[in-house]
């Protein structure tokens, strides 16, 4: 379990790295946290031709305030972020979702940025950030660009970005105050990969209805889901057991989950529904002990 | 039921918590495990393996590979075949049964995913790992069989095409009348269940380092192998060497668990490269490798069913065990399934036995040992069984055990196939076990989730290891082409400190610590002043089996005890010389020799070993031969059968399937405790093992008989978050048959695991009626026998 | 660019320079050019926890860090943790509660007890399940690590 030979350069910015890539082609590859690209490397799975590290790239590496909303550099470590008082302040449910991240010394390495441009359906980040309706800033030969989280992840694996364009940045909508999160796994054991899971942000209004509700799924597909139907029926109105159930019942019909070992494409289905009665519970039960 | 005394009259560290003299170095990081080891002159090997379940190889083109910079030479099937034999077996439970072989490089036909084709030996390994890429192998693709469904079906592909079918062999054990129990009894509850393939998988994969001088005509091994003997005489076979030119040495072992007792490719291989390269080979399986390469476990399906009478006593016990073997019959061959098939009947007396076993091959990668070894699925059958039978009676469940169990004065208790059973307060061991979950509390943890419509369940199961394998001709007899004895040499040096001699391995469980203990308190020394020498051959004696079977402590242990019993008489027989009184007066404590309820004089052992080894003249008796040192070998005239009763406090999530284990404990029997803080450590690992394999673990094959399971992403071992914390609770029955009264304990929680998280789950779901009897348990599967039995229910209403 | 590239890290407070093939894992540089074997490869994908290190004080897999990417890092490994022949209060209680078996794991265990008692002295056994479930032990259970790392804990803060 040798990697195969490899070029190494380090990049010391981002038009540096833009560069890197650029000259090297489709097969060069970006090297963050190392996370999931080493593995692959070792089992030969990946060969990419160069890899071009951001670990020198000390400008991703923030968590800053925008106001309305909360920007995170790419090269940011996933446990700094987590342990940030900015983000459990601003973007709870951020904190929230790198908890399940791996395991603390995965999180000490793997970035939220890695994790974002690896685009696994079933990772935890792309999740939130489709969920929440983010935006991903990326930088290439033509200078940066922002992409919509909903439009950036295209396929397992696979991004919006082009070849030679770095993940810079992430920028997630600060939410109201109050606003209930929650994170709903079912993984085989703490800290692997869920086979399904959803992310639930829900705000209630002074008359106790929901005027706010963000929800997405992962493990659920070839991207992760944004629920648009659910959070359809469950805005404007009361969140009653019965609309959190006709809103876990449009479930179904958003999601195709593939089967795989640890479980049927079915029971994904089912279980996602199942994960978003109780996210959404959790969330509102959080919404109301902070509003 | 006669008790053999320990030989030692007084007790100083047998049966205390005493830390291991193993650890400091171990914690240190100063520990040496195979790939710690290097030698000089070293080159690194690396092996190409079958991408295909089953092929005829139409060719191998190796010269790319050779050209590469830094490659020594690439061997293929051919190669090895010239300079070796066929991998041996030297398990034959089964008269007349047809063996599969195969050579350590495939020859010309491939049978399983994994199967080594070719291997290159280079400067390093990543050297090795790249020109791998570079061998080109054509197959011709031949039809599969990918479980034992199709391995059955009557117009299978066939394996082999000298054989009839897929069936390797059959064989039948009975006992009464199995017929006319069933016949006339009141109750039959049967059930079929499967066990998924699982593996010892230690945290270590397997490694060898060799170097084959052919000036000397010797072979130099350094193996992670729990058989250093046994490896010695299997190359010696292999290469027709003969065995004392061969030297098997081992460094650490990473953790063993069955998986490094078989005798594995890699060693030939490794050999083979040797002898040609003139260099030594290290050959490392790495991790994906360890998937397919190291020897895989616990596949089986038990159909089996058992009658009894209206008041709950076992009147019989019938069915079939399948064992789903692989592509080529690994070193133990048939050897675990035919022992599920020997303990199925487990802690309780049934008269009438039908038990059969059937070996079937298939393209998956061979069978191997694995910590139970057959045990666990035997368990699987008689505490399924006993607990379906309890709720079709309406029984409570400790009620039918106790109602079946063989009372203390029935032992020796012979099971009605192959085993008996030498000593045994089970119904003890059972009460003992109910009264700890009382004390624990978890029938008012139980009550409060139920309340608060929780599913919270509480767990059982009764086990037994029969260990100590065993009666050398008795094993010979039941097909095993090796012996069951263990040797031991102690020796007391010149300055009167103790070195142990054993041909036993340390693999974790603690060897070193309790040979010492056993020695310093017979020999009336300091633990101090004893070490313990293992894994060479040239030095450490001979061990009939190896370390496996849960002989470490029984059979090693009682050598060692019986050898420094001798070693005692002659230190006193010095020492009375020395201080001019008879040995039958004297007395030995910590070194020091004196005249029993005197304060007279003494002497220490460093004076006896002067007077033995330096200083002789009217010093050493004129009879007694100079130097201290015993040689024992012993062999035992039956197995000692250790036992055990496990609870287990689970909670279910019914609406998703999964399962949280809250609390686990055994109340567990293995006679003399030598070291009760070691013997917890062996019940709780093989425990967390088989939670694991009830839960997790399944290395899975899809319908083309390709392994879907090729990382730790997919075979997944428990965590710290998976396991429970482990309560531990002993009484000591001795072992009447074993000097020292020590049973074996290494694969008791292995043994009642499975059947343990069943029970636990089958009792949180009593609302639903779930009976589990597929392993592992997952999450789907779970959710679809409570929706089925929820539309079973409901449609029944 | 596949040309070796020098590496200087220093480790356990020695400084180690190589020129080192830019596929070289950190983990295979540390155990076979610097001797430093208790470093221990268990998968060689990242998940058994046993070749965990400390990279400038945060634990880190080596098997899934590349030797080129420690230039100019400080680690230490499971070598540098006892003081001469002297363990540290956490080696010692792994020694007293039977925390380890064949050892495979320990090191890997020890940085992540080591990392999570630095920011919390006083862990719940839950909290310490929690840490350690990224560290795969195949003998012991866990149960007795455990209570090694609470007894560390303990012992650390009185």
């Amino acid at each position: 379990m040798k990697p195969a030979a490899v070029g190494y350069a380090r990049a010391g910015d981002v038009q540096e790295a833009v560069a890197l890539l650029s000259q090297h082609g489709t097969d060069a590859k970006v090297l963050a946290g190392g996370q999931s690209l080493v593995p692959l490397m070792s089992f030969r799975l990946a060969r990419p031709s160069v890899l071009v590290d951001l670990n020198r790239v000390g400008s991703l590496d923030y968590v800053r305030d925008e106001g309305t909303s909360l920007l995170v550099g790419a090269m940011a470590r996933q446990r700094d972020v987590e342990t940030s008082p900015l983000v459990a302040e601003a973007a709870p449910l951020l904190a929230e979702a790198l908890r399940h991240v791996g395991h603390v010394t995965n999180r000490n390495r793997g970035t939220v940025g890695g994790s974002l441009a690896h685009a696994d359906p079933a990772a935890e980040l792309p999740t939130l950030v489709t969920g929440l309706g983010g935006e991903l800033l990326v930088e290439g030969p033509a200078g940066p660009r922002s992409i919509a989280a909903e439009n950036f992840f295209v396929g397992p694996f696979t991004t919006a970005m082009e070849y030679n364009e770095v993940l810079t940045a992430v920028r997630l909508p600060r939410l109201p105050a109050g606003t209930g999160v929650a994170v709903e796994q079912l993984a085989r054991r703490h800290g692997d990969l869920a086979m399904v899971g959803v992310v639930a942000a829900v705000h209630l209004g002074p008359d106790g209805s929901v005027d706010l509700v963000r929800l997405a799924a992962s493990g659920v597909g070839p991207v992760p889901v944004r629920l648009h139907a659910a959070e359809a029926v469950l805005v404007g109105a009361p969140p009653t057991d019965e609309a959190i159930d006709d809103a876990a019942a449009t479930v179904a019909a958003a999601v195709r989950p593939p089967d795989d070992i640890h479980a049927p494409g079915s029971y994904r289905r089912d279980m996602a529904g199942l994960l978003l009665k109780r996210a959404v519970k959790t969330a509102i039960q959080r919404s109301e002990a902070s509003a | 039921m006669t008790i053999t005394e320990p030989v030692q009259s007084q007790t100083k560290y047998t049966g205390a918590r005493i830390r291991r003299t193993e650890d400091p170095r171990l914690l240190a990081g100063r520990g040496q495990y195979i790939d710690d080891v290097t030698v000089p002159k070293m080159l690194q090997a690396a092996v190409l393996r079958s991408p295909h379940p089953h092929a005829r190889i139409t060719g191998i083109d190796t010269s790319r590979a050779r050209a590469l910079p830094g490659v020594f030479d690439v061997i293929t099937g051919q190669d090895l075949a010239a300079v070796a034999d066929q991998q041996p077996v030297i398990w034959f439970p089964i008269p007349e049964q047809r063996i599969a072989r195969t050579h350590a490089l495939a020859v010309d036909r491939v049978r399983w995913v994994g199967q080594a084709v070719a291997a290159v030996v280079a400067t390093d390994r990543y050297v090795a790992e790249d020109a791998l890429e570079l061998i080109e192998v054509s197959y011709e693709l031949l039809p599969v069989v990918a479980d034992l469904d199709a391995a059955l079906a009557p117009d299978a592909p066939k394996l082999y095409d000298d054989w009839p079918d897929n069936v390797s062999g059959s064989l039948t054990y009975r006992n009464g009348d199995a017929d006319e129990a069933f016949a006339s009894a009141d109750l039959v509850v049967g059930g079929s269940f499967s066990h998924g393939r699982a593996f010892g998988c230690p945290l270590e994969p397997r490694g060898c380092i060799v170097n084959w001088d052919s000036f000397e005509g010797t072979l130099d091994v350094w193996l992670s192998t729990q058989s250093p003997n046994l490896a010695r005489d299997l190359l010696a076979e292999v290469f027709d060497v003969p065995v004392h030119k061969i030297r098997v040495r081992t460094p650490h072992i990473g953790g063993g668990f069955g998986n490094k007792f078989d005798f594995y490719g890699e060693e030939v291989i490794a050999a083979v490269l040797s002898r040609r390269t003139g260099r030594p080979v290290k050959l490392l399986e790495d991790r994906a490798e360890s998937f397919v390469a190291t020897g895989h476990s616990r596949d089986q399906r038990l159909d089996f069913e058992m009658a009894l009478s209206q008041d709950g006593t076992i009147l019989g016990l019938r069915g079939t065990s399948y064992g789903v073997l692989g592509g080529a019959l690994g070193t133990v061959g048939s050897g675990p399934p035919w022992a599920s098939v020997l303990t199925s009947m487990g802690p309780y007396k049934i008269p009438n036995l039908e038990l059969h076993l059937k070996a079937v091959v298939t393209n998956r990668a061979p069978y191997g040992s694995y910590r139970g070894w057959g045990a666990p699925k035997g368990n699987l059958v008689h505490e399924r069984l006993i607990e379906m039978a309890a709720r079709e009676l309406g029984m409570d469940r400790a009620e039918i055990r106790r109602k079946n169990f063989p009372a203390p004065e029935e032992f020796p208790y012979f099971t009605g196939a192959i085993f008996t059973y030498d000593s045994g307060r089970y119904a003890d061991c059972l009460d003992l076990a109910m009264s700890k979950v009382d004390e624990l509390g978890w029938r008012e943890r139980q009550a409060e989730a139920r309340a608060e419509g929780r599913h919270v369940g509480i767990g059982y199961s009764f086990h037994i290891e029969p260990s100590g394998y065993g009666p050398s001709r008795i094993l010979n007899l039941a097909g095993l082409a090796h012996s069951g004895f263990d040797e031991a040499v102690v020796r007391m040096d010149s300055g009167g400190k103790v070195t142990i001699y054993t041909g036993q391995i340390n693999i974790g469980q603690g060897t070193h610590t309790i040979y010492s203990q056993l020695a310093a308190d017979t020999l009336g020394v300091p633990m101090d002043d004893v070490v313990v020498v293992t894994g060479d051959t040239d030095s450490c004696p001979y061990t009939g089996y190896g370390t496996g079977g849960s002989r470490a402590a029984t059979l090693g242990g009682a050598a060692i005890l019986r050898a420094s019993e001798r070693l005692r008489g002659k230190v006193f027989r010095v020492a009375a010389q020395l201080l001019e009184a008879s040995p039958d007066d004297l007395q030995i404590d910590s070194g020091t020799i004196s005249v029993r309820g005197t304060s007279g004089p003494s002497v220490t052992t460093r004076d006896v070993g002067d007077a033995a080894y330096r200083r002789l003249l009217d010093r050493l008796p004129d009879d007694e031969m100079p130097t201290l040192e015993e040689v024992d070998v012993f062999d035992p005239v039956n197995m000692a059968t250790s036992f055990g009763c496990a609870a287990l406090l689970i909670e279910v999530d019914p609406e998703t399937g999964t399962v949280s284990m809250l609390d686990c404990l055994q109340a567990h029997d293995c006679g003399t405790v030598i070291n009760p803080m070691l013997v917890d450590g062996q019940l709780a690992g093989g425990l967390a093992q088989a939670m694991g394999g009830a839960l997790l673990e399944e290395l899975v094959y899809d319908e083309e008989a390709r392994l879907r399971t090729g990382s730790f992403r997919d075979y997944l071992l428990p965590t710290a978050t998976d396991i429970p914390p482990f309560h531990f609770y002993h009484q000591e029955t001795p072992a009447p048959d074993i000097p020292g009264g020590m049973k074996g304990v290494g694969e008791a929680g292995t043994i009642a695991g499975v059947s343990l998280v069943a029970s636990a789950i089958d009792d949180a779901l009593t609302e639903f009626g779930v009976t589990v009897t597929r392993f592992p348990v997952t999450p789907p599967r779970l959710l679809e026998q409570i929706r089925e039995a929820t539309s079973h229910k409901e449609g029944s209403q | 660019m596949n040309d070796k590239q020098s590496v200087s890290t220093t480790i356990n407070g020695h400084v180690y320079t190589a020129d080192c093939e830019p596929r070289l894992t950190l983990a295979d540089f540390i155990r076979h050019q610097c001797g430093l074997t208790g470093t221990h490869l268990g998968c060689e994908h990242g998940v058994c926890g046993a070749c965990t290190i400390m990279v400038d004080g945060r634990t880190a897999r080596a098997c899934l860090m590349l030797a080129v990417q420690a230039d100019g890092c400080t680690i230490t490994t499971v070598e540098g943790m006892a003081d001469g022949d002297r363990l540290t209060p956490l080696q010692e209680a792994f020694w007293n509660n039977h925390g380890l078996q064949c050892g495979f794991c320990t090191p890997g265990m020890l940085m992540c007890a080591t990392e999570l008692l630095e920011s919390n002295p006083d862990p719940t056994a839950t909290e310490v399940r929690e840490r350690l479930s990224g560290n795969l032990c195949r003998c012991t259970g866990y149960d007795s690590i455990v209570t090694s790392v609470l007894d560390a804990a303990e012992k650390q803060r009185s």
